[in-house]
């Protein structure tokens, strides 16, 4: 077990994610607490002290988010757990949504007493289909336990939470074209300023956090900030959940608590590498960080700035491990097809930066590759960093400049011999090896 | 706010497609539009978007002129944003595909583990290329992008659910099921 | 109030302006876009990028200044070194799929993407990749084309019609490079009456008017600034037609081509170098835009005496003789008149201020068929342009002859002869070619708006000019000659007795 377990700490069995399993485990509980002990301020006040970060992927202070709004003013605010899970390799806020979705629910009532919220919604990518339904399931439970409606628990506190499905679409997982999303409209991103603290859904302040982010309030009200700082380390308190897939021989989810070393998490609790196989890399938290090699991690441990300085990011908790012999070219090319299919099309430097990079690739994967393709992609990466309206240009040229600053001999050797470095197949394990169908 | 709490069932789900030759209307689905709406704040009727042309499509199997210039009229939203939002979201069609809908996952991860393999497997199968529906109206194929679900690659969806762990074998025994 | 620095010059900008509208209004020009001083920021184009210089020891940093909020004391560079290649990059991208379309498009020569280019990148395309195709001279509605190649998607056409026209009729369906605009399938911009004004802000040459497609390039013409008669709205309206030193004028051109034609009509606050001094906002009604309509009729040329041909002295003098005899005449006045055209007929009816003149001011043109009567933007339900300089001298009394009345006056059009006093005379001042033409006893051609400067008062009470496009064809008249005559006249018919 890769550190101590905050949110994965209960045996999953057939009814453990119902009420009665909830409740038995002390759940609502701290809920009761908040709203009969504690002034929406004190909550805030206590995740901030506690030093959350989101568990989105731009681990910003929770804390802090939570604070701009203006409890006075006057107006509706809304809360939006996010539940879009898009970034390719990061499946982790479903075994939330599964095994735990009254953990969610009750944070999410306590959050929305925090921020004056009195509608409150999950947006929930359109393809899920089992953390749907058990997610909606709860909620019904939760509403005919009183826990959601008026005068919850014997106070004045109201909410009433709604379950937004998506329908298909990566750029609705960033926050301000998640709410666009639940206008009813296409899912566009937008500038700032205004802040959705400020102006967010229906131009009212709205509070977005990552559904682990949110997980995790409820232990922090009900066991304090102290206590829950002193899991994990003191830039990183707490724990992460991990979805790790790749070459590995035990993917899956996982609970670490930060500090944790990289290596051992691979390497004991998730097995190691397929068929005896050495890692060759590994893509940290979701595609959009850049890849570190297996030099680079060797040391590493779970840690923000850590990753940080080796010049990547933990990201969104989506682990990849690539096993030696695979093909960096192929692997970065089904990346930029990914994000040249997910651009929304709105701001210059991605709608066509994205096109850009895809056909570049492509171009070299057939054969057709030039000298000057490998600059065409650094150089559009480059452009599209800062540029954009929403971080998904930024993430494209990450992943890419990530891959070509330290594999660059592949993409050379592909142009020069019109072949990958080796057998271009990303399955390494023995499964059919029929021809790739890109 | 009360519901009756019916038992939920984890299994697999395997509905078909519905039958795409249904011409009549949707406005029957206008009880559970409203108590859909009921649910919302006040003044949230553009939400309303999404869900109403999901449960159209269920309904129907895609979503068709009429059913349009219905939610227009009903929630008082401009036709241009539905237009919009159903050609911008990829699970929303305007015409109709096989009974199922077999989506097959091809990002990183899943690609790591087999899924371009099984990819062309199902292609060459069905006799039919990603895009297309078998000339009998029962499979349609298309390639999509992450699915969530990388620890169990490869996914294939099929209409509605995940399925996990898939193989060619996995394949052959889940086809012979979906008739 | 703050004050910032842009390009290290103070700049005072209003509470709440962005960098982009406190830079422009202090005469420093930031390029764009999407950016439209009358539409909601989109903030799409990414060319108005500047350079916000650090505080503090802090790095500097770059964003758009469309949706840059201005803080006191901010210093802000406009064409750094980073700005500069930050805005070649943008450009670089909006021209990587863009067709090399100029020599066949018809916003060549006044196209922001060309300006731009040439201005802030000028390198060839960076790109060895094929364009992405898409379709080209979709019918966006009747009046309208749309070449989505050429189409940056900048969005303003359709922030247009929901935030000005509010017809909701455009949008932008698909998304990443695949993006189209598309007109809501129900045909509502076939409906929309402000939709020509997306040509107007289209940048590119993506939105075109059928009416003027491939029909001249734009260096060829020029712009008068003029108002439009639709109604009694009076837009101020740039009237595009061709220099005098381009005219068409070989054999081989028809004679539709190579007459006198007004090309295209454009609102001139549409575009900021042509503003000026232009009072009215940068949008004009569908009506407007079809002003070629109106003048281009087939023109009276020919003077007659009851249907025959006759020299004009001789038409003016059997209008003089008629009046001078007239026991009981009535002028009816046209609500097109120019107010210096309605002066010159005051005048004349103060001539015969003894006798009298009994004047009515008529309404030349009603709505048409499927015309909107009016509604809260620009369109009134008056489709003449001067009712009210007309009233302001004559009153708005209903046309009702007096018993007795022998001689009409008809000037302008939208008079039923039919309802003319029975065995009255008629002298009819018109420019237009109609059948009662030939049963006036004098009738006598005029000129048109185009062909002469004057002014109109629009419903608001406000004088608007136009000036000349054209010299009027020689045969006809100019009605403030007319009536000047016909005043003459009057004073020595009487000075002679009787």
């Amino acid at each position: 077990m890769p550190g101590r377990q905050l949110i994965m700490n209960f045996p999953v069995t057939a009814t453990s994610h119902r009420l009665a399993d909830y409740r038995a485990r002390g759940g609502y509980q701290t809920l009761a607490k908040a709203l009969q002990s504690m002034r929406p301020e004190d909550i805030t006040k206590e995740v901030t002290a506690s030093g959350l970060l989101g568990h989105g992927g731009a681990a910003f202070p929770v804390g802090r988010k939570w604070a701009v709004v203006n409890l006075n003013d006057g107006q509706p605010h809304y809360l939006c757990a996010n539940a879009d899970e898009g970034e390719p390799g990061t499946f982790k806020d479903r075994w939330i949504l599964e095994h735990a979705p009254h953990l969610l629910l009750e944070s999410m009532l306590i959050a929305s007493y925090a921020l004056q919220v009195r509608h409150a919604f999950v947006y929930i990518r359109g393809e899920f289909d089992l953390p749907y339904r058990r997610l909606q399931y709860a909620v019904e439970e939760a509403y005919a336990a009183g826990y959601f409606g008026t005068g919850i628990l014997g106070s004045d506190f109201a909410c009433d939470l709604v379950v937004y499905r998506g329908a298909g679409s990566y750029v609705c997982g960033e926050a301000s074209a998640l709410i666009t999303s639940i206008e009813g409209k296409k899912g566009l991103p937008r500038n700032r300023p205004p802040r959705l603290t400020v102006r967010g859904l229906y131009q009212r302040p709205t509070v977005i956090n990552n559904v682990e982010t949110l997980a995790n309030v409820t232990g922090i009200v009900r066991d304090g900030a102290e206590a829950f700082k002193r899991v994990g380390i003191a830039r990183s308190p707490g724990t992460q959940l991990v979805s790790i897939s790749g070459h590995l021989r035990r993917p899956g989810i996982y609970e670490v608590e930060y500090g944790y070393p990289v290596v051992r998490f691979i390497d004991e609790d998730c097995g190691g590498i397929l068929d005896g196989r050495r890692l060759k890399c590994i893509v940290p938290g979701g595609i959009s960080t850049k890849v570190l090699t297996a030099e680079e991690i060797a040391d590493l441990t779970y840690d923000h700035k850590a990753f940080e300085k080796k010049g990547s990011q933990l990201g969104s908790g989506g682990m990849i491990a690539i096993a030696e012999g695979t093909c960096m070219v192929r692997l970065l090319q089904v990346m930029l097809r990914f994000y040249h299919h997910e651009s929304c099309g709105q701001c210059t430097p991605c709608r066509e930066g994205m096109g850009w990079l895809h056909r570049t690739i492509d171009r070299i994967v057939a054969g057709d590759g030039r000298r000057e393709d490998i600059d065409t992609l650094i150089r559009v990466s480059e452009a599209n960093d800062g540029t954009t309206i929403c971080g998904m240009g930024d993430a494209a040229g990450y992943a890419t400049v990530g891959i070509l600053a330290k594999y660059r001999d592949e993409f050379e050797h592909w142009i020069e011999h019109k072949r990958s470095k080796f057998d271009g197949v990303l399955d390494v394990a023995q499964a059919a090896r029929e021809p790739a169908d890109a | 706010m009360s519901t009756a709490l019916g038992p939920v069932s984890d299994a697999l789900v395997l509905a078909p497609v519905p039958n795409p030759q249904r011409r009549d209307s949707m406005r029957h689905l206008q009880p559970e539009f409203e108590a859909m709406k009921a649910r919302y704040p006040a003044g949230f009727e553009s939400s309303l978007t999404l869900p109403c042309l999901r449960r159209i499509q269920e309904e129907r199997g895609y979503v068709a002129g009429e059913d349009i210039d219905w939610l227009v009229e009903y929630l008082g939203v401009p036709r241009i944003q539905i237009e919009e939002v159903l050609s911008y979201y990829t699970q929303f069609r305007r015409a109709p595909i096989g009974r199922w809908h077999l989506q097959a996952c091809r990002n990183v991860s899943c690609s790591m583990r087999g899924a371009e393999g099984l990819i062309g497997y199902l292609s060459r199968k069905l006799g039919i290329a990603s895009g297309q529906t078998t000339a009998d109206g029962r499979f349609t194929l298309t390639k999509v992008e992450c699915l969530g679900s990388c620890g169990t690659a490869p996914v294939l969806m099929v209409n509605d659910s995940y399925h996990e762990n898939m193989s060619a074998e996995r394949v052959d025994a889940l086809l012979e099921q979906l008739r | 109030m703050p004050d910032f620095f842009v390009n290290g010059q103070p700049v005072h900008a209003d509470k709440g302006q962005t960098v982009m509208q406190a830079a422009l209004a202090a005469g420093c020009y930031i390029p764009y876009f999407c950016w439209h001083p009358n539409l909601s920021i989109a903030g799409n184009c990414r060319v108005c990028v500047v350079e916000v210089e650090g505080e503090g020891g802090g790095g500097s940093w770059t964003d758009i200044a469309c949706n840059m909020p201005v803080t006191e004391g901010m210093r802000v560079l406009t064409d750094s070194p980073r700005v500069q290649e930050l805005r070649r990059q943008t450009l670089q991208f909006i021209l990587l799929n863009h067709p090399v379309d100029c020599g066949i498009c018809d916003k060549a020569g006044e196209c922001l993407l060309q300006d731009h280019h040439y201005q802030f990148n000028g390198l060839p395309s960076a790109s060895t990749i094929p364009k992405v195709k898409a379709t080209k001279f979709v019918p966006l509605s009747q009046r309208i084309v749309l070449d989505n190649e050429r189409c940056i998607l900048c969005s303003r056409c359709v922030r247009f019609t929901r935030e000005v026209s509010k017809t909701d009729a455009l949008g932008i369906v698909s998304r990443g490079d695949t993006s189209l605009v598309r007109a809501a399938e129900d045909g509502a911009f076939d409906r929309d009456h402000y939709s020509d004004n997306v040509i107007d802000l289209c940048p590119v040459g993506a939105l075109l008017a059928k009416s003027f497609l491939h029909q001249t390039r734009v260096w060829y013409l020029q712009a008068t600034r003029s108002v439009c008669p639709g109604c009694a709205r009076g837009c101020q309206v740039d009237l595009w037609h061709r220099q005098p030193e381009w005219q068409l004028n070989a054999p081989c051109f028809s004679e539709q081509r190579t007459r006198n034609r007004i090309e295209r009509v454009t609102a001139p606050a549409s575009s900021p170098e042509r503003a000026g001094d232009a009072v009215d906002g940068p949008w004009i009604c569908n009506t407007g835009r079809d002003l070629a309509r109106f003048f281009e009729r087939p023109r009276a040329l020919q003077p007659m005496l009851k249907g025959r041909a006759a020299p004009l002295h001789a038409a003016l003098e059997a209008a003089r003789r008629l009046l001078g005899a007239a026991r009981r005449p009535a002028l009816l006045v046209s609500s097109w008149g120019s107010n210096e055209e309605l002066a010159a007929a005051a005048r004349l009816v103060a001539r015969h201020a003894r006798a009298g003149i009994d004047v009515f001011v008529k309404a030349d043109r009603q709505a048409e068929a499927g015309e909107p009567i009016a509604d809260d933007l620009l369109i009134r339900a008056d489709k003449n342009p001067n009712t009210r300089g007309a009233q302001a001298l004559f009153g708005a009394a209903p046309v009702r002859f007096a018993a007795g009345t022998d001689v009409v006056l008809v000037w302008g059009e939208g008079f039923a002869f039919g309802d003319l006093p029975r065995g009255a005379r008629t002298i009819l001042l018109n420019a237009f070619v109609q059948p009662e033409n030939g049963h006036a006893d004098a009738f006598i051609p005029i000129s048109v708006q185009t062909e002469r400067a004057g002014s109109y008062t629009q419903c608001d009470g406000r004088e608007v000019r136009f000036a000349p496009c054209f010299d009027k064809p020689a045969a006809v008249a100019h009605a403030e000659q007319v009536f000047e005559a016909l005043a003459e006249s009057v004073a020595g018919a009487r000075a002679g007795g009787g």
